[in-house]
């Protein structure tokens, strides 16, 4: 039986997990060390950390996501300001399983290729954030949504898996909090041009999507953050994962 | 006590947290005198293939870890340092330590068809026999485990221990006599990674 | 000085729990007494308890008529909350869930509200407290070494609803607090809950900062909520509530999970009853529980004897919680067993929270009018209590 991985996303701020919407308007979600504790009992695959605001500072709060990582016994990504070999190294060191790249794959595009050289293609992630421009193009943006990099995002994952990286999170910024599903044409379309493992984000609601992304998108793996944190009419703040029956169900069995 | 290799690659910090959440004393160490006392070995890694041997051949390890293997001491290497103890790797240039009759290739791309290389993501394995390492009391079988990898290892019947699918079949432990390579990660493998590491600790090959 | 141990013939409470225990001629503890009392005159008899149950929810009823919500109840994911949940369900009741976040959740708990609240059908609202605010006060408190370091959860739980009920206008608050497995309580081993005056002052002491998000139930909230009407009803007090048989009920209908200890649901209070009470404090809460159990029927002597012999923490799970607590707290080792072995203080040691009149005598003048304003508030309100 295929299966595959089902990733939760958690946004860092200040040390605080927080969750937004469309990027913006921060919630607080609570203390990050106790989230991760109860997402490894739930058996999560796999959780993407990203500080959301790391670009602003010097190096990633090592001594913060080495409380995170003594949680996990499962993989843990983690992106936020990583744009030098020896950062990348200290998290590694650390007990991070991948690292995830944003602004810099622009900025930098050689980091890439060296981590991928060094520490092998499997340990590099990089993230393209999707906004539709105003002439309703597909672009690629970083800095937390900001800054239109003016590539379209197929041309920009042919790029980055040339450079080396060994996944891609396509994240569509403008669903993302939303609820309303993942954009599965953009998936499909940079998943059947390149070789490497997408992971699609932003939008998911239901285990519905998730089959959606990979029979339709022809994702890898999914990844969500608020369907993960939030529950109910009033956005109530609670931590749920998907139970092995349910995956085995809804998902795996459809495969 | 398990005495885990740091020759400035791999994921030292997740072992030896794993360890220890499960009641395993472990050491982290560079120092070639504290490797010629260890009594169970684990030998790290992440990465390329040619890389990590240059950081390790500039060690005085290689002999040491030869010593203490055929001293029959039990020795187990994750994923890279699985890859590390074979012959060699398509991955890179550099023979690896020889310590199994195995060499590691890229996945055969057409044998996978749509998958995508890396492997990354939960997959089954396969025991092929039963001993200390397989038995996972009344845990669901088979056990499932976190892989990562462009390159998986090839070898005789005889040494394998454990068969994953990713395409087709291919060994995912192998065992010769006290040494093993799991192509894996257990460190990253909750309650699965737990118990085979718990298996390892009490191994008497 | 005698060093003699006396033990209840009745419970299996003795000296040690509160060296000022006395025993009638039976031998019987005035714990036992005591909540004889509490039973008379909080827990109604059979038919008593029916009529009363009817018309507490027929007045939450109509209270919450044209309301989108009629009650609110806070659940933490134990037994008590929990099997109260089920029961307003099958009362017919529409309470607004609400749960206090303080950071120490454990999966069990998440997963046990999720599946509540899932099938039940009912609405989640969650107050996550400002992690890093929470953690420093609960720090502290254990720098202060007093006793009730758990009320600075059980406060900012009150204020939460009260807080809560206050804004969307709801007058009746769903509590779990029971007689039958909760009356017995020493009282040197608690503090008022409601103490924010105390709370303030620990936290000036030790933290210096003054609170941002941290929810006092302070004069003013108490007031408000006084002047509104907006009550706490103890409904399990009104039906035969038994653990063992609400757990089962809950295991069926629900797909609760067990946890293993009373308060279980929550890391720190877990480590707190199981490792620092008995550690630091000389206290082991279990014996007042069961003792309250055997009070009230639910276990004999013998079978409370025997869950004493099982060890207070299982050896693993303390490592481990030991080892978290410390992470989460940012307390090294050295820093956490200094507190540890720093001398008890009690909490009067403290500023504390003093009957209201006595610090402002001039309130007793103007209680009179005070009654009279409430009364016709509550007139107005259609109150009829």
């Amino acid at each position: 039986m295929r299966r595959v991985r089902v990733i939760p996303v958690l946004l860092l701020h200040n040390r605080q997990l927080v969750k937004t919407t469309q990027f913006k308007n921060p919630k607080y979600i609570g203390d990050g060390i106790n989230a991760l504790k109860i997402f490894n009992e739930k058996g999560a695959d796999e959780v993407v950390v990203l500080d959301i605001d790391a670009f602003n500072r010097k190096e990633p709060d090592f001594e913060f996501i080495g409380k995170l990582v003594s949680e996990c016994f499962m993989p843990l990504a983690y992106g936020g300001g990583i744009h030098t070999m020896d950062q990348a190294q200290r998290l590694f060191a650390l007990g991070i399983e991948k690292v995830v790249i944003g602004a810099c794959a622009i900025s930098q595009p050689s980091l890439i290729t060296n981590l991928a050289n060094q520490y092998g293609s499997q340990s590099v992630v990089v993230s393209i954030d999707i906004k539709k421009d105003w002439l309703k193009r597909n672009r690629a943006f970083t800095e937390n949504g900001k800054k239109n990099t003016g590539l379209d995002p197929l041309t920009y994952a042919k790029q980055l898996k040339e450079l080396g990286a060994g996944e891609l999170i396509v994240q569509s910024i403008d669903r993302e909090g939303t609820g309303k599903g993942y954009d599965v044409t953009i998936l499909q379309e940079i998943s059947s041009a390149i070789s490497i493992p997408v992971v699609a984000l932003g939008g998911a609601n239901s285990t519905n999507d998730f089959l959606k992304a990979i029979v339709e998108g022809g994702a890898s793996a999914v990844a969500a953050g608020s369907m993960f944190v939030f529950k109910g009419p009033h956005k109530a703040v609670l931590i749920s994962y998907p139970s092995p029956k349910e995956l085995k169900e809804k998902l795996y069995s459809h495969l | 006590m398990v005495t885990i290799i740091d020759y400035g690659v791999g994921n030292l910090g997740s072992i030896q947290n794993m360890l220890q959440r499960i009641g395993v004393a472990s050491l982290v160490t560079a120092d070639p005198k504290q490797v010629e006392q260890a009594e169970r070995i684990i030998l790290p890694g992440i990465g390329a293939f040619d890389s990590a041997m240059t950081k390790l051949e500039q060690t005085e390890l290689p002999s040491i870890l030869r010593e203490r293997s055929a001293a029959g001491i039990p020795l187990l290497g994750i994923c890279l340092g699985a890859q590390l103890l074979t012959h060699g790797s398509e991955e890179g240039s550099r023979p690896g330590l020889g310590f199994i009759d195995a060499h590691c290739i890229k996945f055969n791309a057409q044998k996978i068809g749509s998958l995508k290389v890396p492997q990354m993501g939960w997959n089954e394995v396969i025991f092929q026999s039963t001993n200390t390492i397989t038995d996972f009391m009344d845990m669901e079988i088979p056990p499932r485990f976190y892989f990562a990898h462009s390159y998986h290892m090839v070898a005789d019947q005889e040494y394998v221990l454990g068969l994953t699918q990713y395409g087709y079949n291919f060994p995912t432990i192998l065992k010769k006599g006290n040494i093993l390579a799991m192509q894996f990660h257990p460190e990253k493998s909750h309650q699965y990674g737990m118990q085979i590491l718990r298996n390892f600790s009490v191994w008497k090959p | 000085m005698s060093t003699k141990i006396i033990t209840c013939t009745h419970c299996i409470l003795d000296t040690t729990d509160d060296p000022s225990i006395v025993f009638d001629n039976d031998g019987i503890c005035n714990y036992c007494l005591d909540y004889r009392q509490q039973e008379l005159h909080n827990v109604p008899s059979a038919d008593l308890a029916t009529i009363k149950l009817a018309d507490t929810i027929a007045a939450i009823k109509k209270a919450g008529e044209g309301k989108r919500y009629d009650s609110i109840l806070g659940l933490s994911g134990g037994v008590d909350s929990s099997y109260l949940a089920l029961q307003a369900k099958h009362w017919g009741l529409r309470p607004l869930i609400v749960h206090f976040d303080n950071g120490w959740n454990s999966e069990l708990a998440v997963s046990n509200i999720e599946k509540t609240i899932a099938t039940l059908g009912f609405d989640l609202h969650t107050l996550v407290i400002q992690w890093e605010e929470f953690r420093d006060l609960q720090v502290a408190f254990l720098k202060a070494s007093v006793v009730d370091i758990e009320m600075v959860t059980d406060h900012a739980i009150t204020a939460t609803l009260y807080r809560l009920a206050l804004k969307e206008n709801i007058k009746f608050i769903l509590s779990g607090t029971n007689v039958v497995t909760e009356a017995i309580l020493p009282p040197h081993w608690i503090h008022h809950k409601s103490d924010y005056i105390h709370i303030r002052a620990i936290q000036k002491k030790f933290v210096g900062k003054p609170f941002k998000t941290y929810p006092l139930w302070n004069l003013r909230t108490r007031v408000m909520a006084n002047l509104k009407g907006i009550r706490s009803v103890s409904l399990l007090n009104l039906i035969p509530y038994n653990k063992d048989e609400a757990k089962r009920e809950m295991v069926a209908e629900l797909g609760w999970r067990d946890y293993g200890g009373k308060h279980y649901e929550s890391i720190f209070t877990r480590f707190y009853q199981g490792y620092i009470l008995p550690t630091k404090f000389k206290i082991d809460k279990r014996r007042a529980h069961l003792a309250t159990l055997i009070c009230s029927k639910q276990l004999t002597r013998q079978e409370a004897l025997a869950e004493l012999s099982k060890p207070i923490y299982e050896p693993e799970l303390l490592r481990m919680d030991y080892d978290f607590v410390l992470k989460k707290l940012g307390l090294t080792k050295v820093e956490f067993e200094k507190i540890m072995s720093d001398p008890v203080k009690a909490h009067s040691d403290y500023p504390i929270e003093t009957n209201i009149y006595s610090r402002y005598p001039f309130l007793k003048l103007a209680r009179p009018f005070w009654l009279a304003l409430k009364s016709q508030l509550t007139k107005r309100n259609g109150h009829n209590h």
